[in-house]
């Protein structure tokens, strides 16, 4: 296809998201598309760093958590603009993705797992121990939505909030696309490859790990600001294991090492969430059936799920 | 000035000494084969020039500076590069990639975009190495061709100290051939210092040879004297063919 064939395509696709909300045939699907987003852009900044940079984190909550709490303070106490609240969230999770990291990105594998593990159970205990600031288990209620300095458009409304969302999801996309493709993309590339040789190019994998990660926990951040303000509601389980899990299954299920194969893994397990769980059958074992998905892609399509739509299957890894 | 001087550098592994006093210098442009039977000590030789082991004793002097220790990276941006004798290349990326990586290196990595200029120039040292096309994944190339894109890669990062560790080795009569040739052809300013089984690709490329043995420096001088050395031919071209 041409590129401007291309552009057209992209344009139109961006055109039809951001209406969304003005042709849903329901309300509550604006809703949810809401939830496919915010959890869409969470898990395309993990995959910067499991995809791209072949680090397997198991603590991306703790930035998703920061920008979540810390939106949720600002927008309290200092000012709900989203010139104000949004920026804040964006740098807590920077400097706490930069604090965090420059432990982390020393080890590797299986010990940077466990480091950022053992840091996001750490923020978490926080969250859930420093009561005056956090609200402890209770968390913080009555979040405001952004306001947007545009007199008469009120992101309380679902369908104004949903616009709002869907232009940051479109923004943050953009960004990470140009991130992937870039030098520095490549150079992560490099890292997940062969970091040895990567290092006898000349190149300081610790840092560009260590930028990776920051940039990273910096998108988990904005996306835990959105979650905050759409619940209206921060609680210690925006930090907890669970939720990095969840994302972690969401690139896995997509397909890592794509921009694309998250935001797929997020819409599936989203709809499965939203979709299945309200089934008298199913109810709470809906879990169940992700898990089941997860290991059959993890068994038959190694690109996930964005792989057999561009491929077909494969066949079982051999070790 | 010498290109790389090495001061009687020691290294042991428990109690064994890999290398035991080994004092060299090799002059910029000069092309030095390291040669030595197995166990002599030259890969450990090498992995403390490239910067990968730590030496227990002794000096590594690169134009002059003390690079003694200095991690891989920084003797890298010092102008030293290694082609390995394992294949070390981004197996999932492409030949063209892999070129791309050493040469955006000298530029600052950024966000900036990935430019046509530096895939065109990748091209070109691809097209030197005798790979024609550049969008192959590097774990679909053959194992001669693998070599030619590391010494590619090698190349890319415009090194003024080359370490080429067994380029020939696993190599067919033909791509030894073809790989000699393209190494006499690097440019004469660029330092060479190569460890070889081959003794016809020592003989073919190497200004001087040095011999080590038991971790030791046997003998050092130009490839006719040694191999007229009655201590050489004794521990190591014995049994060789010598014309």
């Amino acid at each position: 296809m041409s590129s401007l064939g291309r552009i057209l395509l992209g344009v139109a696709f961006v055109a039809l998201l951001l209406s969304f909300a003005r042709w849903s045939p329901e309300r509550f699907w604006v809703s949810v598309v809401i939830q496919m987003l915010i959890s869409g852009l969470f898990a395309m900044s993990l995959d910067l760093l499991v995809g791209y940079a072949g680090l397997a984190s198991l603590g991306h909550a703790a930035f998703f958590g920061v920008g979540a709490y810390a939106f949720a303070l600002v927008a309290k106490h200092v000012s709900p603009s989203v010139a104000v609240a949004l920026p804040g969230a964006a740098l807590a999770a920077a400097i706490a993705a930069l604090v965090i990291g420059v432990f982390s990105v020393r080890a590797s594998g299986i010990f940077f797992l466990m480091l950022t593990l053992a840091f996001a159970q750490m923020l978490h205990a926080l969250a859930f121990g420093w009561i005056p600031v956090t609200g402890g288990s209770d968390g913080l209620s009555s979040v405001p939505r952004p306001d947007v300095g545009v007199s008469g458009v009120n992101l309380f409304l679902t369908s104004n909030f949903y616009v709002f969302v869907a232009v940051v999801f479109v923004v943050g996309a953009l960004a990470l696309r140009a991130v992937v493709n870039s030098r520095f993309g490549l150079a992560l590339a490099g890292v997940r490859e062969n970091e040895r040789r990567m290092r006898a190019l000349g190149y300081d994998t610790t840092r560009l790990k260590l930028v990776a990660f920051v940039v990273a926990g910096t998108f988990a951040g904005i996306a835990g600001a959105l979650q905050a303000s759409f619940d209206q509601f921060v609680s210690p389980g925006d930090v907890f294991v669970t939720t990095s899990v969840t994302a972690l299954v969401m690139v896995l299920v997509g397909g890592a090492g794509t921009l694309a194969g998250p935001v797929l893994g997020a819409i599936v397990v989203v709809s499965l969430r939203t979709f299945l769980a309200d089934q008298p059958l199913v109810g709470a074992r809906w879990e169940t059936l992700l898990g089941a998905l997860f290991v059959l892609t993890v068994l038959f399509a190694r690109h996930g799920l964005i792989g057999i739509v561009r491929g077909g299957l494969s066949w079982p890894r051999s070790p | 000035m010498a290109a790389l001087a090495v001061t009687d550098l020691a290294r042991r592994f428990g109690g064994v000494r890999a290398l035991d006093g080994v004092t060299l210098s090799i002059e910029p442009g000069e092309r030095r084969a390291v040669i030595g039977p197995n166990g002599a000590g030259k890969t450990t030789l090498f992995n403390i020039l490239s910067g990968e082991m730590r030496p227990s004793g002794g000096s590594v002097r690169l134009f002059d500076v003390d690079v003694t220790a200095e991690p891989t990276w920084r003797l890298a941006r010092r102008g030293l590069a290694r082609v390995y004798q394992r294949t070390e290349l981004f197996a999932e990326l492409t030949a063209s990639e892999n070129v791309e990586l050493a040469l955006l290196r000298s530029g600052g990595v950024w966000f900036g975009r990935r430019d046509v200029r530096i895939t065109a120039r990748a091209a070109e040292l691809l097209a030197r190495v005798g790979i024609a096309d550049g969008r192959a994944r590097a774990r679909a190339l053959s194992h001669g061709e693998r070599r030619q894109l590391e010494l590619a890669v090698a190349l890319a990062a415009g090194p003024r100290v080359l370490l080429l560790d067994e380029p020939t080795a696993g190599m067919s009569p033909i791509e030894t051939a073809r790989i000699t040739e393209l190494i006499s052809t690097l440019p004469r300013e660029m330092t060479l210092v190569i460890v070889e089984h081959d003794m016809d690709v020592v003989f073919r490329l190497a200004d001087r040879v040095t011999v080590l043995h038991q971790g030791r420096v046997l003998a050092d001088g130009e490839p006719r004297a040694v191999r007229a050395d009655a201590r050489v031919r004794e521990v190591y071209l014995g049994h060789e063919a010598i014309a």
